[in-house]
Parts: structure tokens; C-alpha cells; sequence
């Protein structure tokens, strides 16, 4: 491209300037203690800061300290130098020691226990800068204090951990999605996922297994694809979320940014050798409340009784109706309430309780080995994981195998410097087939909600043992579909990146990375015979299907640091390539003679269908970022990133992304020094965002043969080709701008420290699907329409409450309020999303995304009670025909114009509140997380808690038979499913033990025992199955709750042990 | 040293390699898509033609049941109603805010019937747009041919644009973009216009076997007659003065239409080139029309074709009838009749018998149907699980399982795959051509002989009769209600009751006879332009009245 030409001659004279440098140095010893405990700490940071002679600072020259807090650092330049000392937890010293030729120098360093649990060098995107020279937000958790209790993927770790990062699990299912928001999300149509680095490169989130038929209800949701990596191989996590922090990935990083960085081998402690294991149980949290068999019984019996009774008037006509239903009336039409008695015959004797029948208390196994150690030039670690979790409900589960191997290595001086990760992962899902919404048809979930309580699960006749069913194709027994239906997926995906970064110039680094990403996914499902599902496909349906997602990444980057004076300089510039190709095949086959075959003989199906499709996407960057600090006290920081993207029209494909922030350290200065502030400072920010996730060749108009085009003139069916999508040759990135400011501060000698923020941001081309004006080929298309914009607050707090030598107790506390609305909308006056799930309720929707409102919008009628004659009554005007008095019911029709807004999914404001105690050599952890304010639409409630299932006798959940609505009463959305879902849940409580039995002492550096609990309190007014819900159902959904996986409250009990 | 220098001067080449490498990489951005094609690499032979033509009819089947065209067509009249059983069917209040009449441009029925019906046909549209427009750019054998076919194919969408929404945009381009609306008139005119030239520049009279259900000349008279019947209403833009008359009838009579013939002499003439070419006639047995092998109908003029394959069938009996009288299937137990309009029909009318009412039987084995037990349907009948479908729906908001006669005039194929059947929908056959001819004759002359024997000659079909003939005089009334008997649930209602003055009064009669809507506003004669349509192109106008 256009800057190929000057960066050639540039790099091909630095490495002219690659010369080596002198010999004949000095070395540094020492130690780093506890100001507190006076003991030696380990897995410190001891650098070398130069300045008193005015050196430029040597990337690099850090080493850590080893177990007992000691450190030698040898080839140093002679001279006066500083040298520093960081440990997480600990507030910095340094100290300036004169180094001789060939002598050694000694430094002792006392570090002061402070608040915040903080990595002193922040990875920050292309690099690391110090955290004193960072303006922009960014959030950092460490990987070992967040993982506590059952964690399967990175992103749980995040939980309630860091302020303006909320995070939904798609379910209880092992290894479920997850969605994560981000200062509120900032698009519509386009993911509002943050892009995902893990150890420096961007990972391409998408789903990594095929998905399932979806032969019952909707497909099951993807499982996470963070599942690969091992949340035990995690060092830290580094959230970037204003947009000055995010620019420098420019198009990908409107939603946020998520660093992970994994574990490495460290040389100064020597050799280790690590087990970290756990065994863990888990039962549902809550299970549906449905009818027990005798209540089923005592209602469909009443009901029966009650239609006799009403029906005398019409018996008095025609004397022989309840002897002979078949004869004909004329006036016959549902002269009847109740139930008629023929309902009496579907009552059996058993009491089954289906949601126990489906669920179990499941065990899971976690175990971690890791060796890591090296020496001052060569490190390593490696590690191996293998955890088998079960799910709390029957069939459901994840196995996963995780190799990983991590290594360094420095040459020429430390001048050259190389590393390498691979992690190689095989995950095995088994699935449980369940609806996350649909209609008529229903999974597991649906027939625990439905299936006759009365039945039992199992009958045993002169044919054998089978499972109930009722013959219908509809209802079915849930635990013969969780039991028969065979859905399993795999995935094999591997990472790897190399790097290699050279000194050119004293200050001048080149760094090299290259990265792949290679996953293929498998789903293997049979729906038999033997179950009606399968009889109901036709005979059996087996399906195989793969997945195969490739992605390749170069970067190159070049930095540049120097110190002048007290001022410093930061620069870091660089290119990025990334590839993408996705390749996906799905071979299925209908019609089986038997069930032996399961899903590995579709020769055998009558009727055969394949399928296959292929895309490709490219991405490229350039990018720079300036920081530079005056005096210790003010910092800037420039960020400008140029993006190019396949995806997007030919002269739309590139785009500039800036940023600019500055930050400035009051409290170094002189007025500052006397208050009650031990650390001072103030930021601000503003930057540019790009959102790209569209489908690659949505800008041109594009055909295929489907058949859909297909018409069968002569009886012979006709291949045609028709075009899948209109093109946008217009399209391009949705942008996203953000103002951010903020105010770091620490108070009594940094025992309590924080920082409170504050962003807007505004969102314009947003990328949405809408109608575009007829004729047209697709009835709809992508285009740049519209604007959002969001505002919020965040507080973090952290504070070191007590620090004695035998007890220490440190708090944090994160808090977010965010408001997010709808600008424009692109000329609608709005767009109706959120559809509702369930038998009848087609097409029929709970939200509204309008211009003024917030995303998750409900909006509906305004249920006011219900009527002598058990009819729901709603609110309407008296405009409306069918209205009195200011209500109407449903038989005179509701109207649009009646409906009104009826909540709002999104919190007032969400909390964390996260405690360590260490007494002795026991400690105590426990995270609390609330939100506050939000709405959810209980769907589960409006088509399960409803009488009327009993005219196709099917239960329904218990509030509903004391409810006054009548049984004939279909399911109508209005306010009174729409509830309130605050709640504050004790997410994780730990206490853990240090043991110090002789035996150990002789040879492992550490033992710890833990017992850690997971959800096992939940506060909430929500009458559903837990407040936090997730859905996919509609653009833009929040807030829909339709027969969720239950989740699990888990007790884990694990043991660490370091040699 | 010197190997030390030499190493990391090789080192310092080799980076300076690999950061030169990638930037080369980059410059190429274009994208080819690997499993997709574009419309500038199709069209270069005729096999490719051919199957660009087979993606313009495909959209004919959104145009028959099931799809919002059918729904709103039969759902707003007295001829469909779906009341809500139970749990079942209410479906954020969709059919009943059709049936009676209270949609607005924003409500369930415009979002799920009136934007389904506007996208459907205008989707046929744009495909023929781009059929057209490519093969007049292509060098292909039979050129006119099809491009007579193309432009048949798009008068016949814009024909139900107009039906149900009034003038619409007359686009014939390939160019998406917002266009502001034509009157009624022009939109008349413009499908007028587009018929007589496909028919008279390449369109065959017929079609070999292997072609069955391809347009013929016979199907632009058909769309033609039918035109100038309705020209009374589909040259107005709205009810009110000078406009349609939403309480009595609009006639032919007094419209002038192209040639400056009016336009009840212009569907006599349309409907005489039909019965008089010798390529239709009347089929001896009324169920022909409608069997699985209708194919075969002599009275076929303009047909969607549905073969029993998967995606390719006609699944109207699915929506009508209950869930244990189509086994293994289980259908949707929706789509019933008016007592009112079940009760219209003479008993002795063999046609009658295309509703199902009273004791019902599997459709397919004959055997005796149940109600559901637990939910499935029980393996034997005795009384007590007897289904029975009942006359009336006592109220169409709680309604049970058996409520309601059933529309089964398009019998489940034995052979179908799954919901499929090979039932064809006929748009227009012979039997409607004696019935416009017969009402344009009455207009002309009105208790016209000749219109009381064309009746008659429908009801004898060939000496098979399928009810007594009429004594005559022959009256308007005779003709709306013969045309109920003929074609009922075949899309032809809504039309009928706006011509006669009858779709906006009340259907609810005091005689018990429930079911039915109060009377409605003049301006419902036209769907509301779909909200999110009004959205998509600034440049629409509401109907008058939304």
C-alpha cells in the first residue's frame, strides 16, 4: 500500500543501527519486603529507571523476585541509577544505588500493603505502559484472585470485577454463551461483543461448532467460544473501555475492548511445579413450580364438575348431550365452561414431578498441572487441563482437554527477545435438546412445564420397559427427549502466535508477531425412532455437520521510548493483516429402518440433503499511539489507527479511527502535597470506534440457487436462482464516538484508593437491516441508518480496611449506572422486536425500539385485572371500539393504539462488591453482585402459568391455579407478565486454608485447601426462574425470559499445591 | 564477537524481512464471494434463463394459501375466520384484529398480513425486473417469449398491489429506491397495458405437458376480465364522492378502458375469447378443480402449481383442520367458516360440501376422528372422543377444539410429502369466466336471459350438476351469492363484497348466527400501506381514512 514505500527505507535503516553494546557492567542484589510482616515477597518487579543520569530507559531490565523476595539483576551499565521496585498489592518504591564496574550494588526495598489489587504495568493494546502513564479507562483483574468457584471461560472472571462491564450467561448449561455489555452496548443489529486479545492478538469470537436442526423449537444457543482457553492458564484480564484506550483496535473496539494475558514462566524462583484441582456438585437453583399429580388431578376433576353444571341450560334442550357428544346441535358451540369429561380419562395414577426428573446433582472436575521455570534467558511454562463438567440437567455437559506451552527467549544481550504460545483445546459439548424461544413445538424445558404429572416416566408391558409418551407429536415425554436424543459437538481449535521483538537502537524496539487461529467444529445429532421427534421428522433424522473457522494474523510494531529530562516519550506504530475464511458442511439424512445406525450410517436414510458454503474477510491496519509525559504530571496520549475491511463497499473500506486523552497528576504537584489525597489525578478523553460486524458480500447483490426459487411447472420441479440480498454499495462501519473523564484518587497513604468516571458516547451509521422501498429483491437490507447514544457513571472503590501482620481484610466495590436511547432510527417511527415464544403467540411481540426510549423497551397493553366472567381487562381509550369505561377485554379486540410502555430492561444500576480476608492462614473471599431497577418479561409465566393449558391437557405452572383469569383465557402479553427483577445474589464465597503440615514443608512451597460456593443465595422479587436473562429473540431483545437452563448453585471444595 | 555480530546482523535482517513481508499482503480488499454468484456472471444461456424464469413464478406461491395475500383476502371476510382456541391462535391478536376490521397501519394484522402481502408481491416485481432486464440484455432462443412471460408475471403481482392497496409505485427498473405512488387509475392502465402486449407479442395459447402451469394468452383475458368486472372499483382510489361506494354496487358499466371500450363490454369480450377458444372447458366433476391431480382440470386458466415436495406443496389443509383427522400429521386446527356463510349455502348444493361440519372423519383413511386426549389423538373412537365440528363459534375469542365448520376445498394429496400437497390454486378457471361474463351481461342488460343460462350452465357442468338450476329472474343478489357457492375460499370474496357494497357492513347477524364483525368504516375497502413500508419510502401517502 501507500505507506509500504517509506516504512521500508526507514526499518532497513534501523537495522544498519543495530550495533552492540558495551561490556564491563555492574550487578544489583537485593531484597523486596512486607512493610507489614517484614517477610520476604516473591513474584515482585525490580527495574531499572535510569534517570538520574538521564539514560534512556532500557526496555526490558526487570527481573522478579524469587520466593524469599530476593533479586539479582547483573549486566548493568555503571552508574547512579534508580532502581524501582512493584508488587500487585503493594504501593512502589525505588531507590537510587550507584553501580561500579564489575562491582555489585545492594538495595533493600520495604513495600507498603495499598488498596487496589493492580498489575503496576498495564497491558494496554500493541504493548504495556506503566499504569501512571495511562489516560485512558481501563479496568484490570487478576486472573488468580477472580478465579474462585466453578469457571469455565475468561469472561466469568469479569463478574461483578469491573465497573461498566456487565456480563449475562446465556444459561446454566455448562460451557453456555455469554453476553457481555460493555458501557451498555452501542449498536442495534451489529454484536455488541467486545473484541477479544488474547496475548496480543485479536481472536475472531465467533461460534466455533455448527449449529444444531432445531428440530424441536429453535436450535440450542453456541456454546462459548472463550471455552478454549483455560481460566487457570489466566494472569490478568484488562478491560479497555473509553474510546481513547480502544482506538488503537480502531474498527473492532466500539463495544470495549478484553485483554487476556496468560501465565509465563518466571526464571528468579526457580523451577516450579503447580496442582490446582477441584471436585464440585451443583444442583438447579430453582426448578419450574408446575402442578404436582395430585393437583393436576383435584383440577382437571373441578373443571370437569364445573361443565356439567354450566352446561344444564343446554342439556335441558337436547336431554341426551352428556350420554352422546357425537350427535350434532345446532347451538352446540361451546355452551360449555370447564372442562368436558372425556379430559377425566387422560388422568393417571402417578405423581411424576418432571423438573426433578430432569435434573440431577451433577459432579464436576477441574485438575491443572503446570511446570514453569527457566533461566534468565530461556523460560518456559507449560500446562495441561482437563475439567468434565456436568450439567444439573440430565444430558448436558462439557469435557475439555487444554494443552498449553508458553516460552521466552532473550539473546544478544537481551536485545533479542522471542516467545511463543500455543494452546491446543478439544472441547466436547453434549447438548440437551431445548428451546430458547419458538412456538407450538417444545423441548425439554416446554414438556416439564407441560407434560401430565399424572403419567409416569417409564411403563412396563409384555413389550418391555419403554418410555410414556402420549402419542402426540407434540407433547412429549421430557425425559425420553433429554434420554433419546443423541447431540454432541466437538471442537479442536488451536492457538498459536510467535513474536520476536529486537532492540534496534537503544529505546527502538521491532516486534514481529504472527498468529493463528484454527478451529473445526463438529455436531453429530440423531433424533430416533423411538422418540416421537424422530417419528415425527419422518423416521429418524442423523445429521453431521462441520465448522471449520480459520484466522491469521501478522503484526508488526515498532516502539520507541526515551526519557528527557523528567519528560518521557512512548511511541508505538505498527501494521496488522488478518484473514478470516469459514468453510461449513451439513450432510443430513431422513428415514431409518432402525436406530442402530445412530448418526454414523446416513447412507442408510431414504432421503438425503447436503449442504456447504464458504467466505472469506480480510482486514487491515496501520496504526500509531503517542504518549508522552511532561514532568512527572501531565500526560498525552495520541491514538490514530487507519482500518481497511473487505466486508464494506468498494470506496467505503476505509476508515480513520483517532483518539486523544490526557491525564494530569495533581497530586505531584506542590499544592497538592499537604491535602488528604495520597495520589491525585484527573483524565480525559475522547476517540472514535468502529463496529464491522457484517457479513462478508453484504454489499454486493448476490444470488443463489435455493429452493425457494424452485417452481415445478409440468410437475417437475424447475431450479431457479434468486438474489439473497439487494447489496448496499453504500455500506460501511458503524461509528461510535466517546467523551470520557475521570478521577483517580487515593486517600490514607493509598488504603482506600478509586476512581470515578464519567463517558458519553454517541453512535451514528448504525448498521441495521430495515425495509427498503418496494420493489426490491429482499424485502429488506443493511444500510448505515440512525443514531444511539448512551451516558453512564462508574465508582470503583478499593480499600485495605485492616493490614496487621495476622489479618488483612481489603474491599472493593464497583458500581455503573448507564443510560443508553435510541436517537433515530433512520425515518421509522419505530421497530417492533423482542417476539414473544410459546403455542399461539406468532408474531406476536413484547418491545419497541423507538426514537427517546432506551433498548429494551416493553411496550403493550396495561393489564388492569380481570372480570366476573374471568376475562383479563385492559386499559384503552375511549376512541377504540369495544372500550367502556376506560377498559375493554380481548373479545372486543385490543388495540394498538391502547398500548403503552411498560418497562425497561436495562438496570437503574448494577453493583459489585468483592471481600479478601486473610486471618492466619486462613482466608475468606466472597463476591456479592447486584442490579437494580430492570424489567424482565417473564414468557415462561405468560404461556405456562396459564389455566387454559388444561384444554389440551397440558399443566401449567402452580400460581395459575389460584389466579382468577378464566380457563378459557388464551395468553395475552400485557404489563401484568412484565415484572420487576432487581436482585442481589451472593455469586462466590471461598475460605481456604494454607496448610503447613510437615510433610508438605519439606517439599512444596505451598498447599492450599478451599471450599468455595456459587450462587448460593439469590434476593430477588422476580417470581421466574432467576432475574438475569438472556435472549436472542428479536433485534436488540433485553429482557425476555422464556424456559431458560436453570441455574446451578454449586459447592466446590479444591486444593493447590505449589512445589 | 565477530560471530556474535555477525549472528545478530543476520538477526537484524531477517526482522527487518519479516516486518516488510505482511505490508505487501495488504493491498487487495475486493471480494469474491466462493459460494455465491452475481447477476453480471448469470443469464448466458438458457438453462440459466430458465432458472431465473422458475425464481419469478416461485413467488407465485406466496400469492395462494398459505401467505398473508390468502390471509388477508379471506381472513377479512365473512368466508374465513380463526377464532382463538384456547391457548392457540392468538397470536398477538393478528386474525382477529383482520376479521373485524379494526387494523391500522401499525397494528398485528398490517405487520403480519398487509407488509407480508406488499413485500410477497413486490418481491414477484422485482424478480421479473430483473428477469426482463437481463434477458432483453441476452442473447437467448425464444427472446420474446420470455420476456412476454416476465412482463405477464409482473402485471399479475401489480395486479394484487392493486387489488388490495390501491395505486402503488410502478417501478420497472432494476434500481431499488423510493418512488412515489401512482394513482389507481395508472396502475390500471399500466397492468392493462403490460397484458395485452405480452399476450400479443409472444405469450402461446398453450402449453405442451411439460410446461403445464406456464402464463398462456388465456391467462392475460382471465386478469383482463376480471379488471374490467371490478373496473368500478380499481380505477377509484378510495371510497367516499365519486370514488368506490362502500354500501351498494360499482359497476362495470360506465368505465371506460382501453380502446375507449366500456369496460362491461370489454370483460364480455375478454370472457369470449376464453370460452370461445377451445383450449377450456367446464370439468364434468366440481372436486376436480381441487383434487391433488387438478393438473389436469380443463377449466385451468391461471394457476400457482404445487407439486408434493418439500417446500413446494400447498398447505391450506393444514391451517383448517383439526389436529386427529389428517394422520400422522398433526394440523393446525385454525382456519373455520361463518355459520352465517355456511348456512348460505343451499343444502342440496353440491358445492356445500367442500365445508366440514357435524361428525368428522380422518381425511385421508375415512376412519372415524377423535378430539385430542393428552394432547394426542387416541388410537380408538368410541363417543364420548367423537369429534364434531359444530356450526357456529359462539365467540371467536374462546373458542374450544371443535368450534366452527372447516374450508376443505383442497383435499390433502395422498402422496404428500410432510405438509405438501400437489394441489394447484387456481387464480382463474372457466367457471369464474361464466360468472364475469354473466354479471357484466346483467350490467348491460340487467335480469338479461343470457346471464340466467350462463348460471345455469355452470350449475349442469356437462350434465353433471352440482345443484338444481335457477328459476330466474336473475338479480345482482343471484350473481353474488352464486359466486360465494362457486369460488368460495378461493380469494375472490373480498372482491365480490366490495363490488356488491357489502365488505364494511356487519356480518354478526341477530339470528344467532355469531362469528362475525360489526359494521366497519368505508375506508377499510383499501389495506393500510404497512406501516413500516410508510417508513422504508417517504415519498408513499396513507390510504385515505388509516
Amino acid at each position: 500500500m501507500h505507506l509500504k514505500r517509506p516504512v521500508g527505507p526507514i526499518l532497513a535503516f534501523l537495522a544498519v543501527l543495530a550495533t552492540p553494546l558495551a561490556a564491563q557492567n555492574g550487578s544489583i542484589r537485593g531484597q523486596v519486603v512486607d512493610s507489614v510482616t517484614q517477610q520476604g515477597l516473591g513474584g515482585a518487579t525490580v527495574e531499572l529507571v535510569f534517570r538520574s543520569t538521564g539514560l534512556t530507559v532500557q526496555p526490558g531490565r526487570q527481573i522478579m523476585t524469587d520466593a524469599e523476595g530476593r533479586f539479582t539483576m547483573s549486566d548493568v551499565v555503571p552508574g547512579a541509577v534508580t532502581v524501582k521496585a512493584t508488587r500487585i498489592g503493594y504501593g512502589p518504591q525505588q531507590h537510587e544505588v550507584n553501580v561500579t564496574a564489575g562491582g555489585t550494588a545492594d538495595a533493600r526495598f520495604v513495600l507498603a500493603p495499598q488498596a487496589s489489587v493492580l498489575e503496576p504495568v498495564v497491558v494496554t493494546g500493541y504493548g504495556s505502559q506503566r499504569r501512571e502513564a495511562i489516560t485512558g479507562s481501563v479496568s484490570t483483574v487478576d486472573g488468580n484472585v477472580a478465579n474462585v468457584g466453578v469457571k469455565t471461560n475468561a469472561v466469568q472472571l469479569l463478574e461483578g470485577r469491573a465497573a461498566g462491564v456487565n456480563i449475562i450467561q446465556n444459561s446454566g448449561e455448562p460451557g453456555s454463551g455469554a453476553q457481555v455489555l460493555i458501557r451498555g452496548g452501542s449498536s442495534l443489529s451489529a454484536t455488541n461483543e467486545p473484541l477479544y486479545v488474547i496475548d496480543g492478538v485479536p481472536i475472531n469470537n465467533v461460534p466455533t461448532e455448527p449449529q444444531s436442526a432445531g428440530v424441536v423449537g429453535d436450535p440450542s444457543l453456541p456454546r462459548n467460544p472463550l471455552n478454549l482457553i483455560n481460566p487457570g492458564d489466566i494472569s490478568s484480564i484488562t478491560v479497555l473501555k473509553d474510546a481513547s484506550a480502544t482506538a488503537i483496535y480502531g474498527s473492532r473496539a466500539s463495544n470495549g475492548v478484553v485483554l487476556i494475558e496468560t501465565k509465563r514462566g518466571n526464571a528468579s524462583s526457580g523451577p516450579t511445579f503447580e496442582y490446582d484441582g477441584y471436585v464440585s456438585t451443583s444442583s438447579p437453583a430453582r426448578r419450574l413450580e408446575v402442578l404436582n399429580g395430585a393437583e393436576y388431578r383435584a383440577f382437571v376433576t373441578d373443571q370437569v364438575a364445573a361443565w356439567r353444571t354450566d352446561s344444564t341450560a343446554f342439556c335441558g334442550r337436547h336431554p341426551t348431550c352428556a350420554a352422546d357428544t357425537s350427535v350434532h346441535y345446532p347451538d352446540s358451540a361451546a355452551a360449555f365452561d370447564g372442562l368436558q369429561p372425556s379430559h377425566l380419562g387422560t388422568l393417571g395414577t402417578a405423581n411424576t414431578n418432571w423438573a426433578d426428573a430432569i435434573s440431577r446433582s451433577s459432579v464436576t472436575h477441574n485438575h491443572n498441572l503446570s511446570f514453569a521455570g527457566g533461566t534468565e534467558a530461556t523460560r518456559y511454562r507449560a500446562s495441561l487441563n482437563y475439567a468434565n463438567q456436568k450439567g444439573v440437567t440430565l444430558s448436558s455437559g462439557l469435557e475439555r482437554i487444554q494443552g498449553r506451552l508458553s516460552a521466552t527467549h532473550s539473546d544478544l544481550n537481551n536485545r533479542l527477545r522471542m516467545e511463543l504460545n500455543v494452546t491446543t483445546s478439544r472441547v466436547n459439548n453434549t447438548y440437551l435438546t431445548y428451546e430458547n424461544n419458538g412456538g407450538f413445538e417444545g423441548g425439554v424445558f416446554e414438556n416439564v412445564a407441560t407434560f401430565n404429572p399424572t403419567q409416569p416416566i417409564t411403563v412396563t408391558d409384555s413389550t418391555g420397559t419403554r418410555f410414556y409418551e402420549v402419542g402426540g407429536t407434540t407433547i412429549r415425554n421430557p425425559v425420553a427427549l433429554a434420554d433419546q436424543i443423541i447431540n454432541i459437538g466437538q471442537t479442536t481449535r488451536t492457538l498459536a502466535n510467535g513474536t520476536v521483538s529486537l532492540d534496534l537502537t537503544p529505546g527502538l524496539t521491532a516486534k514481529v508477531t504472527v498468529g493463528f487461529d484454527l478451529s473445526g467444529g463438529q455436531r453429530q445429532e440423531y433424533y430416533p425412532l423411538s422418540n416421537p421427534v424422530g417419528q415425527a421428522v419422518g423416521g429418524g433424522m442423523a445429521r453431521q455437520s462441520d465448522l471449520e473457522n480459520q484466522t491469521q494474523t501478522v503484526q508488526t510494531v515498532l516502539n520507541y521510548q526515551r526519557q528527557l529530562g523528567n519528560n518521557t516519550l512512548d511511541f508505538v506504530g505498527g501494521y496488522e493483516y488478518s484473514k478470516f475464511h469459514k468453510d461449513s458442511v451439513i450432510a443430513q439424512g431422513i428415514g431409518f429402518f432402525t436406530d442402530a445406525f445412530s448418526f454414523n450410517n446416513l447412507n442408510a436414510a431414504t432421503t438425503r440433503t447436503n449442504l456447504s458454503g464458504a467466505s472469506d474477510a480480510r482486514l487491515a491496519s496501520f496504526f500509531g499511539r503517542a504518549n508522552v509525559g511532561f514532568n512527572d504530571r501531565f500526560y498525552v496520549t495520541g491514538v490514530l489507527r487507519y482500518d481497511g475491511s473487505s466486508r464494506f463497499a468498494e470506496g467505503n473500506k476505509w476508515a480513520a479511527f483517532p483518539g486523544i486523552s490526557g491525564s494530569w497528576h495533581l497530586s505531584q504537584e506542590s499544592f497538592m502535597q499537604s491535602g488528604p489525597f495520597s495520589d491525585l489525578r484527573v483524565r480525559l478523553g475522547w476517540g472514535l470506534q468502529g463496529n464491522p460486524s457484517v457479513d462478508p458480500y453484504t454489499s454486493l447483490i448476490t444470488l443463489a440457487g435455493n429452493t425457494g426459487a424452485a417452481y415445478p411447472w409440468g410437475d417437475q420441479a424447475h431450479g431457479g436462482v434468486l438474489a439473497t440480498s439487494n447489496g448496499n454499495p453504500d455500506l460501511k462501519w458503524e461509528q461510535t464516538s466517546q467523551i470520557d473523564g475521570a478521577v483517580d484518587f487515593s486517600i490514607m497513604n493509598n488504603r482506600i484508593s478509586g476512581t470515578v468516571e464519567y463517558f458519553h458516547k454517541n453512535t451514528k451509521d448504525l448498521l441495521l437491516t430495515i425495509d427498503v422501498p418496494q420493489p426490491a429483491l429482499n424485502s429488506t437490507q443493511l444500510k448505515n441508518v440512525g443514531r444511539l447514544s448512551g451516558h453512564g457513571f462508574e465508582v470503583t472503590l478499593d480499600a485495605l480496611a485492616i493490614s496487621r501482620p495476622s489479618l488483612r481484610w481489603r474491599a472493593g466495590l464497583v458500581f455503573a449506572a448507564e443510560r443508553t436511547k435510541v436517537e433515530d432510527l433512520g425515518g421509522s417511527s419505530f421497530i417492533s422486536t423482542g417476539f414473544i415464544s410459546g403455542q399461539g403467540q406468532s408474531n406476536a411481540v413484547s418491545q419497541r425500539i423507538m426514537p427517546g426510549q432506551p433498548i429494551g423497551t416493553f411496550f403493550g397493553p396495561a393489564f388492569l385485572g380481570v372480570d366476573a366472567s374471568g376475562k383479563q381487562v385492559f386499559a384503552c381509550t375511549s376512541a377504540t371500539a369495544g372500550c367502556v369505561n376506560g377498559q375493554t377485554t380481548l373479545g372486543r379486540g385490543t388495540a394498538e393504539a391502547d398500548y403503552r410502555i411498560l418497562g425497561n430492561a436495562n438496570p437503574d444500576f448494577t453493583l459489585g462488591f468483592h471481600s479478601e480476608i486473610t486471618w492466619n492462614r486462613f482466608d475468606v473471599s466472597f463476591l456479592v453482585r447486584a442490579a437494580v431497577g430492570q424489567d424482565v418479561f417473564n414468557n415462561t409465566a405468560l404461556v405456562y402459568s396459564t389455566k387454559g393449558n388444561a384444554l389440551q391437557d397440558k399443566n401449567f405452572l402452580r400460581p395459575a391455579i389460584s389466579d382468577p383469569i378464566g380457563i378459557h383465557e388464551p395468553a395475552i402479553f400485557s404489563s401484568l407478565w412484565v415484572e420487576d427483577a432487581s436482585f442481589v445474589r451472593l455469586q462466590n464465597i471461598t475460605v481456604g486454608y494454607d496448610l503447613n503440615l510437615p510433610v508438605l514443608t519439606r517439599s512444596a512451597r505451598s498447599a492450599r485447601l478451599y471450599v468455595s460456593a456459587d450462587n448460593l443465595i439469590l434476593l430477588t422479587g422476580y417470581s421466574g426462574l432467576d432475574p438475569e436473562v438472556f435472549t436472542t429473540n428479536g433485534l436488540a431483545t433485553r429482557g425476555l425470559d422464556y424456559l431458560t437452563y436453570p441455574r446451578p448453585r454449586t459447592i466446590t471444595g479444591g486444593m493447590r499445591l505449589l512445589f | 564477537m565477530k560471530r556474535l555480530s555477525v549472528t545478530k546482523s543476520l538477526g537484524a535482517a531477517g526482522l527487518a524481512t519479516l516486518l516488510l513481508l505482511p505490508v505487501q499482503a495488504c493491498t487487495d480488499l475486493s471480494e469474491n464471494p466462493p459460494s455465491l454468484i452475481t447477476s453480471e456472471t448469470f443469464f448466458h444461456n438458457e438453462a440459466e434463463v430458465l432458472a431465473g424464469l422458475a425464481g419469478v413464478y416461485a413467488q407465485l406461491r406466496s400469492t395462494a394459501p398459505e401467505g398473508g395475500i390468502y390471509d388477508a383476502n379471506e381472513v377479512s371476510t365473512d368466508e374465513v375466520v380463526v377464532p382463538i382456541r384456547g391457548q392457540d391462535w392468538i397470536d398477538g391478536g393478528q386474525w382477529i384484529d383482520l376479521h373485524n376490521h379494526t387494523w391500522t397501519p401499525g397494528s398485528a394484522a398490517a405487520r403480519a398480513f398487509f407488509n407480508g402481502a406488499w413485500n410477497s408481491a413486490y418481491t414477484g416485481v422485482a424478480r421479473a425486473n430483473l428477469f426482463v432486464s437481463a434477458v432483453e440484455n441476452a442473447t437467448v432462443p425464444n427472446k420474446a417469449r420470455y420476456v412476454a412471460e416476465g412482463r405477464a408475471l409482473r402485471a399479475f403481482y401489480y395486479y394484487i398491489l392493486m387489488d388490495m392497496f390501491g395505486g402503488v409505485p410502478i417501478v420497472t427498473t432494476t434500481e431499488v429506491g423510493a418512488n412515489p405512488r401512482s394513482t389507481r387509475r395508472e396502475l390500471f392502465d399500466f397492468i392493462e397495458g403490460e397484458l395485452i402486449a405480452a399476450r400479443d407479442s409472444g405469450l402461446p395459447a398453450t402449453w405442451g405437458a411439460a410446461d403445464n402451469g406456464r402464463f398462456t394468452k388465456g391467462g392475460t383475458d382471465a386478469i383482463l376480465a376480471n379488471m374490467y368486472l371490478n373496473a368500478g372499483i380499481f380505477t377509484k382510489d378510495g371510497a367516499g364522492a365519486g370514488g368506490i361506494n362502500a354500501a351498494a354496487y360499482n359497476s362495470c358499466s360506465g368505465v371506460t378502458v382501453s380502446g375507449g371500450q366500456d369496460a362491461c363490454a370489454a370483460a364480455i369480450a375478454a370472457s369470449d375469447r376464453l370460452l370461445n377458444s377451445g383450449n377450456y372447458q367446464l370439468a364434468d366433476s366440481f372436486p376436480q378443480n381441487f383434487r391433488f391431480d387438478n393438473f389436469k382440470s380443463p377449466e385451468n386458466i391461471f394457476v400457482v402449481k404445487f407439486i408434493a415436495g418439500d417446500g413446494l406443496g400447498m398447505n391450506l389443509t393444514m391451517a383448517a383442520l383439526h389436529y386427529c383427522q389428517y394422520a400422522p400429521l398433526t394440523p393446525w386446527n385454525g382456519f373455520a367458516t361463518l355459520a352465517q356463510t355456511f348456512y348460505a349455502f343451499d343444502p342440496t348444493d353440491q358445492r356445500r360440501k367442500v365445508i366440514l361440519s357435524g361428525p368428522q372423519s380422518d381425511v385421508l383413511t375415512g376412519q372415524p376422528a377423535t378430539v385430542r386426549v393428552s394432547g394426542a389423538c387416541p388410537a380408538t373412537w368410541t363417543p364420548a372422543t367423537s369429534l364434531v365440528f359444530t356450526d357456529s363459534i359462539r365467540d371467536i375469542g374462546l373458542a374450544t377444539e371443535g368450534e366452527g365448520p372447516r374450508i376443505y376445498k383442497w383435499p390433502a394429496d395422498p402422496a404428500h410429502v410432510s405438509q405438501n400437497s400437489g394441489n394447484d390454486f387456481a387464480w382463474f378457471r372457466l367457471g369464474e369466466i361464466y360468472l364475469i361474463k354473466a354479471e357484466a351481461l346483467n350490467e348491460q342488460t340487467p335480469g338479461s336471459a343470457a346471464a340466467l343460462a350462463l348460471l345455469n350452465t355452470l350449475r349442469n357442468r356437462n350434465g353433471h350438476p352440482v345443484a338444481p338450476a335457477l328459476a330466474g329472474p336473475i338479480t345482482r343478489d343471484l350473481i353474488i351469492k352464486e359466486r360465494l357457492f362457486e369460488l368460495f375460499g378461493e380469494q375472490k370474496r373480498r372482491q365480490d363484497l366490495i363490488r356488491f357494497g357489502q365488505y364494511t357492513g356487519r356480518t354478526d347477524a341477530a339470528s344467532g348466527m355469531v362469528g362475525g364483525k360489526q359494521a366497519s368504516a368505508a375506508h377499510y375497502i383499501l389495506m393500510a400501506i404497512p406501516q413500516t413500508q410508510m417508513d422504508a419510502n417517504p415519498l408513499l401517502t396513507q390510504n385515505p381514512g388509516y
